[in-house]
């Protein structure tokens, strides 16, 4: 899978525009989901695949393939993508509270989602299983991206209190994960 | 003023000012611990974007982000290009370029300079093999017009020094240029002079040779055809030699950089 992305990406490089098309068709949908539960704002979303997309094609951000699968670039740079575009965009910054009430259509083809398939219900679950203080402190870093400072503040912990707490919630995650995995290859 | 390790949250999250951002990035390179906890973030996060809950993008975004996509040229040299840190994988914003008055001009300078000494095999290169070029006038290639693409930009710096440089590899057509543009170098005494190295796991490769002139400056294009291909560099770094023969770096490396 992630050997066919490396392959398209390659020959995006080379200038081929039909490769770009393919590995926009294949991450549209988990991008422009990931950017919706990061910033709430479907205008700010689109905007935000736009700039990935154009970043990719430009070359201005580089996949090296040394460094890991080309999925979990892609959602870095999207995510760092959409949070600049939200602190400097805080202005229309609209709720949208039916974010969970949105039909999930399967209309995609099957092979552009299947990570996100396999992963999504253990992700949502082990996030689940996190006491509500966990949550905050994951939601607060990874998702909204704030600074240790303001972290801290909102949470009422000492500046120096945070990174022990937030490395605790995230290793947390990461047991309720194998556990929740283990639990299906069991199962 | 905090601790270089009390900031690596705040790295991880983009939120540092340019300088403390080159600062923590210096102090990634000597402490491993820093680099661990970084790699650790990232690991422990790698699958959260998996858990949002599936939206439909709305009608007609896939012909709107992939037109805007693709009236996008790609970038041929110039001020914007990007700046590749050592954590590559953090694209480089535009207004986040480092704003230096000179060097930009500098390379360009330099720049020109070299695809002027190469205009001629670059003529020849685009007359031959010409299916793909889109542009049906026969004219030769300006200089402006260049293909000429800058892959890689980085900032080298050293620890007990000030002299830095800004290492750019160009792609021209098929072939990768390596251009050094360094300042506030010490001078160099008898034959000796500064070699760039290239680095792939140990192992250095040569990679140009300069000196530098009364004003600190030294500067040198080298054309990477001469080393292995398709090598994932590593780092490239500057040392001092005692002179132009070194083949593997005898004297101290005066700045380095993660590429």
């Amino acid at each position: 899978m992630s050997n066919r992305d490396a392959e398209l990406y390659q020959k995006m490089i080379d200038g081929d525009k039909q490769s770009l098309e393919a590995l926009y068709d294949k991450y549209e949908k988990l991008l422009y989901s990931f950017v919706i539960k990061l910033s709430s704002d479907e205008t700010l979303a689109e905007e935000v695949l736009q700039e990935v997309f154009i970043k990719l094609w430009t070359q201005k951000a580089k996949y090296d393939n040394t460094k890991g699968k080309f999925s979990s670039w892609l959602v870095t740079i999207t995510r760092y993508t959409a949070i600049d575009q939200i602190r400097g965009n805080k202005k229309h910054n609209v709720s949208l509270q039916e974010e969970t009430d949105v039909p999930e259509e399967q209309t995609q083809s099957t092979e552009d989602l299947v990570e996100w398939k396999e992963k999504s219900a253990v992700m949502k679950q082990a996030v689940q299983k996190l006491s509500d203080d966990q949550k905050q402190m994951v939601d607060l870093f990874y998702f909204k991206g704030l600074s240790q400072s303001k972290i801290a503040e909102q949470c009422n912990l000492p500046l120096g209190t945070v990174k022990g707490r937030l490395r605790l919630a995230l290793k947390h995650l990461k047991e309720h994960v194998s556990a929740l995995e283990g639990g299906i290859r069991d199962a | 003023m905090r601790n270089e390790c009390d900031k690596v949250l705040d790295y991880f999250n983009d939120q540092l000012s340019e300088n403390e951002k080159a600062q923590f990035e210096q102090h990634l390179e000597s402490c491993s611990e820093c680099r661990e906890e970084l790699e650790e973030l990232r690991e422990l996060t790698a699958d959260l974007p998996f858990s949002s809950e599936p939206v439909d993008p709305p009608e007609g975004m896939k012909d709107r982000v992939l037109g805007a996509v693709f009236e996008e040229d790609e970038p041929v040299s110039n001020e914007e290009d990007p700046v590749v840190y050592m954590d590559e994988h953090r694209e480089q914003k535009q207004e986040q370029v480092p704003k230096q008055s000179k060097r930009p001009w500098v390379v360009r300078g330099l720049a020109a300079a070299l695809i002027l000494s190469l205009v001629g095999n670059l003529y020849a290169l685009t007359n031959n093999g010409q299916e793909q070029v889109s542009d049906p006038e026969p004219e030769p290639p300006q200089i402006e017009e260049s293909t000429d693409q800058v892959a890689k930009r980085v900032q080298l710096k050293g620890e007990n020094t000030q002299a830095n440089a800004t290492a750019a590899m160009i792609r021209q057509n098929e072939k990768e240029l390596l251009t050094i543009q360094a300042e506030q170098l010490t001078p160099l005494q008898g034959e000796e002079v500064y070699q760039v190295w290239l680095i792939q796991g140990e192992t250095p490769y040569r990679a140009g040779t300069f000196v530098a002139n009364e004003n600190g400056e030294g500067a040198v294009a080298f054309s990477m055809d001469q080393l292995p291909e398709d090598v994932e560099w590593d780092a490239v770094a500057v040392s001092k030699e005692p002179d132009a023969n070194s083949e593997t770096p005898q004297g101290e490396v005066v700045m380095s950089s993660s590429l």
